[in-house]
């Protein structure tokens, strides 16, 4: 392992990345260096930059990567599963608070951790999105909790949280907590492995990732598109997709639900995310996502599963139960079991799709096909 | 540049051929000149620009070149007499009006100067303007020296007014920019008034007739040009090589016969009166020569007219062996010069002649590649249109839907190349950048999703651009129009535009703005500073977002940094070298290799920037463009500068 992973310059970036359709949009490159921005839901090159190797290709969660080397280091051998990376714990909770769970797009366990961790200390600055919708989301550091709930909800478009961190990195920030998509907490995960170590980006002011289940997310110009097309002149109050088998987006607007079939929103759906394998985020302290339970979705909808991954993660869960921040219930049997399903079939749907498009099913672009995770399932 | 009109009669003196042209105009008696700048014709009519207002004759830099034409032809009209000089690109800008007036004719004496530029060496093509002098029937006089600039000025009046047409004075750089020999003549005392005939009319219908009567016109210049002193042999008698030259080609010409010591082998025949030719004076020359070298800038219009004519007499005499730029050793196009020249002399005669060791050129080339750094066309220093490409390009980058820019002729076609980030994808003409964005942004019914942002300068705003404009309000183009307003037409030597608010001689005038004519035309308009970078870079992307239709214009608002050098700086910039992170990941000279201001320097021993204070400006849009705060400022004009 290893050998497929070296770490070039801008030209490549593009020619790897950006060319080629895998670009995430998750920042990583962005705030290092004056060369690059994020715009329009966009990655974009500003300027020609021809060093041979940079961080904006070392950091890039869809450059070659040595995924097993990552998970080596960053968790416990022993919490590795191959279809979820590590699980130290597995939960469903729910914010105690109800004012937290009214506004929040599901159990509101997001919110709530985030705030606990500035509350207590853990972290001096969250990052967390902003907007979303038919409008661009971004990254916004705050520091007091009480400003953590307004910035609660799903955002659909994914806001470029690394392009965040990296500012804020440079800021006066020493404990950054942050709240990522799959893709920006493998980013994340990269910095980590300090592949400059004179210039690590002070990944080390990072103590905690929130990661958040994620099947795709959409490209904004076409959903802003979409969107203007079913709702109109109507404001968004907020998206949602029930469990799959209806088949269908919600949109709650100032006058009403609309529902827009899925396969219409599933046209919009970037790119990038046909290529991703992670769908819980395994890169992170704990990873969060909406819940099924027997009781049906509207139940199951004010409801988070939970993955717990880290020992960091670990010491924030039990002060969330400490603290009575959180509610816990037990966690239906087969839950997990139905979590590494999903998980497995969109990393076969992902790797299908990388060797359609290299033409090789050794040639994983980004991934070794060499990795001992793809090696435990058929695709 | 010298005061042509202190000149005494008789005395010889040094005169840029542009001087000389403007000094031919006043012995001459020329009341009117109206002209559009450009180099190489720019001089002309500063020259007499300089000496108007003491000789009484009315001069103006008007808005283009078609206006220019038709305000010297307004007082030819009048029984005056006047001029009109230009670039050959200017030539086309005014032809329209120049094919009327071949068939409407003229009264007084009118002489339309026109400069081309071989090589293109400060133009957008090196086109020859003499054919047009054939297909529009114009007489047309060619100066080889100095002194002929100056004396087929004042001649060309004079003729002008015998056959009532206009002429056509062709010259070029060279001889524009190079000074030379003049012997002066005499002022005339003549005070003419303007008075228009009105049993007259100059109108160019109906066609045929007045076509006839042009060709008509033309034969009688040709029998007044018979013996000319612009056309004569000098040489031995029965020459192996005739040499057949016009322009500024004949000083070249002298030069190798001089170096080659050919004067009793080869025989020169400079033709001054181009179109049409002197025939008798030339089947003389040819009878008597079997080989025949024609030299001119640009295209083979001499030597095609020549071998016309020798078909035309070869039941008389053997057609000679012509050698030129269309049967060759000369090459088709660039500019001649006497190395050239000789090198032709050299094949022609099986001479040989080494002017220097074939070692000297390679030790040069090396010594060239080793010793001059690589360096492209690039704006000044704080130049305020790098700043707007800066917003602009940023803008289009931001934007994400693959926008481009059309743009066209000024200081600002430098964003042709790198230092203006090479975002100008189309150029052609005077005003087609709005032109050619106005047809873009009517491609909206092909599926047409890139945003297009045409770019203009202020004097061209005014010369060009105006239909453009308007029909794109008309006909709701999706265009945004950005206006690069410096506040003067600076490229040409900041000639006053109907914006500048003075005329031609800086008295204050009635101005024109350019935020008023789009009001009028209920266009949204804004102005910005290019300075601020930020600011700037955000108001084009709302204005290429705009989702009404129809254009929109923006106007890019800072003085040309050459009159920043002399009013003086805006700020002290300096580098704080303890922030600069060099060519680390994370800037790799970001502010040179980047925004690549030529103010910016690398200090090599230190490996930071650096400022080179020798040319800055101090513009302060480096200190916005790097993200470590490395570049500091200090303001030295309280009321417009800001701390940062």
């Amino acid at each position: 392992m290893g050998n497929n992973t070296y770490i070039r310059g801008q030209k490549e970036l593009i020619e790897e990345v950006h060319d080629t359709g895998l670009c995430t949009g998750c920042g990583a490159c962005v705030n290092l260096c004056p060369y690059y921005a994020t715009s329009m839901d966009k990655t974009v090159v500003k300027d020609v930059c021809d060093r041979a190797a940079g961080r904006c290709y070392a950091f890039c969660p869809r450059t070659p990567t040595d995924l097993e080397s990552i998970r080596k280091q960053l968790f416990d051998p022993q919490d590795l599963t191959p279809e979820l990376g590590a699980v130290k714990g597995f939960y469903l909770t729910r914010a105690s608070n109800p004012e937290i769970r009214a506004i929040a797009q599901h159990g509101g366990t997001v919110t709530t951790l985030m705030s606990l961790a500035l509350t207590e200390g853990i972290i001096d600055t969250a990052l967390l999105a902003e907007g979303g919708g038919a409008t661009l989301p971004r990254g916004v550091a705050v520091s007091d909790a009480s400003e953590v709930p307004k910035l609660a909800k799903s955002k659909f478009i994914a806001a470029p949280m690394v392009e965040a961190f990296n500012l804020a990195a440079q800021s006066a920030a020493q404990k950054i907590g942050i709240v990522a998509t799959p893709c920006q907490t493998l980013a994340l995960a990269k910095m980590k492995m300090k592949p400059f170590p004179k210039n690590d980006n002070q990944i080390g002011k990072l103590h905690l990732t929130i990661g958040l289940f994620c099947g795709w997310v959409l490209s904004w110009r076409s959903f802003k598109n979409l969107l203007h097309q079913k709702v109109h002149q109507r404001s968004v109050v907020g998206l949602d997709i029930p469990p799959s088998k209806y088949k269908t987006m919600q949109v709650d607007t100032d006058s009403g639900l609309v529902e827009i079939p899925l396969d219409e929103v599933e046209a919009c759906v970037r790119e990038a995310c046909k290529f991703c394998t992670d769908v819980t985020a395994e890169f992170s302290d704990i990873s969060v996502g909406s819940a099924r339970l027997p009781d049906g979705w509207e139940v199951a909808k004010g409801w988070n599963q939970v993955i717990v991954r880290t020992a960091a993660g670990e010491a924030l869960m039990q002060l969330a139960k400490d603290r009575q921040v959180l509610e816990f219930r037990d966690v239906p049997d087969g839950n997990l079991e139905k979590l590494k399903q999903a998980s497995v079939k969109k990393k076969k749907t992902a790797l299908d799709n990388l060797a359609c498009k290299s033409g090789d099913r050794d040639d994983l672009l980004y991934l070794d096909c060499r990795d001992p995770v793809f090696q435990t399932f058929d695709w | 540049m010298a005061d042509i009109s202190n000149k005494i009669e008789g005395v010889a003196d040094l005169l840029l051929g542009s001087e000389a042209i403007g000094r031919g105009a006043l012995e001459g008696g020329v009341n009117v000149v109206a002209s559009y700048p450009g180099n190489p014709s720019t001089e002309i009519t500063e020259a007499i620009r300089q000496v108007a207002e003491k000789m009484n004759i009315y001069v103006e830099w008007s808005i283009n070149e078609k206006v220019a034409v038709e305000t010297a032809a307004a007082a030819s009209f009048a029984g005056l007499r006047g001029l009109s000089a230009m670039k050959q690109n200017g030539l086309n800008v005014a032809l329209d009006f120049v094919s009327g007036i071949s068939t409407s004719g003229s009264k007084g004496g009118l002489v339309l100067v026109v400069c081309d530029d071989p090589s293109g060496i400060t133009s957008t093509s090196e086109q020859d303007s003499r054919p047009l002098a054939r297909s529009l029937d114009f007489p047309l006089l060619e100066p080889g020296t100095f002194q002929e600039a100056k004396d087929m000025t004042t001649f060309g009046f004079e003729l002008s007014e015998k056959i009532g047409r206009m002429v056509l004075l062709r010259s070029a750089t060279r001889l524009q920019h190079a000074r030379g020999r003049t012997v002066l003549g005499a002022l005339p005392q003549e005070k003419r008034k303007a008075h228009f005939d009105t049993e007259r009319q100059f109108v160019a219908f109906p066609s045929l007739p007045k076509h006839i009567e042009a060709r008509e016109k033309l034969s009688q210049a040709k029998a007044l040009c018979k013996d000319s002193v612009f056309n004569f042999y000098e040489g031995p008698e029965n020459p192996e090589l005739l040499i057949i030259v016009c322009g500024s080609c004949y000083l070249y010409s002298l030069d190798a016969m001089n170096l080659l010591d050919l004067w009793d082998r080869v025989g020169i025949l400079k033709i001054g009166t181009v179109w049409p030719l002197p025939d008798e004076l030339i089947k003389k020359h040819m009878a008597s020569n079997q080989k025949i070298l024609v030299l001119e800038e640009v295209e083979p219009f001499l030597e095609g007219n020549l071998k016309e004519l020798a078909v035309e007499w070869a039941s008389e005499f053997p057609v000679p062996t012509f050698y030129g730029r269309r049967t060759g050793p000369l090459a088709a196009t660039g500019e001649l010069n006497p190395d050239i020249i000789i090198q032709a002399l050299t094949e022609i005669l099986s001479i040989k002649y080494e002017a220097r060791p074939p070692e000297y050129d390679r030790q040069a080339k090396e010594m060239v590649d080793r010793l001059v750094p690589p360096r492209s066309l690039a704006l000044c220093a704080g130049c305020p249109h790098r700043a707007s490409y800066w917003a602009i390009k940023n803008a289009e980058v931001l934007d994400t839907r693959d926008g481009f820019v059309t743009g066209d002729i000024g200081c600002y076609s430098f964003g042709l190349f790198p230092s203006g980030y090479s975002i100008m994808k189309t150029e052609q003409a005077m005003g087609s950048g709005p032109g050619v964005g106005y047809g873009f942004g009517k491609l909206g019914q092909f599926d047409m999703k890139q945003p297009v942002v045409a770019v203009v300068g202020d004097g061209t705003f005014y010369h060009g651009a105006l239909p453009a404009l308007v029909t794109a309000v008309n006909n709701q183009s999706n265009l945004t129009l950005v206006v690069l307003d410096n506040g003067a037409t600076a490229m040409t030597g900041f000639q006053p535009h109907p914006g500048t608010g003075t005329d031609t001689f800086g008295h204050p005038a009635k101005p024109v703005l350019i935020e008023d004519i789009c009001k009028s035309l209920g266009v949204r308009v804004d102005i910005v500073d290019p300075y601020n970078s930020e600011e700037a870079t955000q108001k084009v992307l709302d204005f290429m977002n705009d989702e009404k239709q129809g254009p929109r214009v923006l106007i890019m608002r800072q003085q040309c940094a050459l009159q920043m050098a002399r009013s003086g700086k805006l700020y002290d910039v300096w580098v704080d070298q303890s922030k600069c992170v060099g060519e680390d990941c994370g800037c790799n000279r970001y502010c040179s290799r980047a925004f690549k201001c030529p103010g910016i320097m690398w200090d090599a021993e230190a490996q930071k920037a650096k400022i080179d204070e020798a040319i800055c400006v101090g513009c302060g849009v480096c200190a916005q463009v790097c993200r470590h705060d490395a570049i500091l400022l200090k303001p030295l004009k309280a009321e417009k500068g800001k701390d940062k």
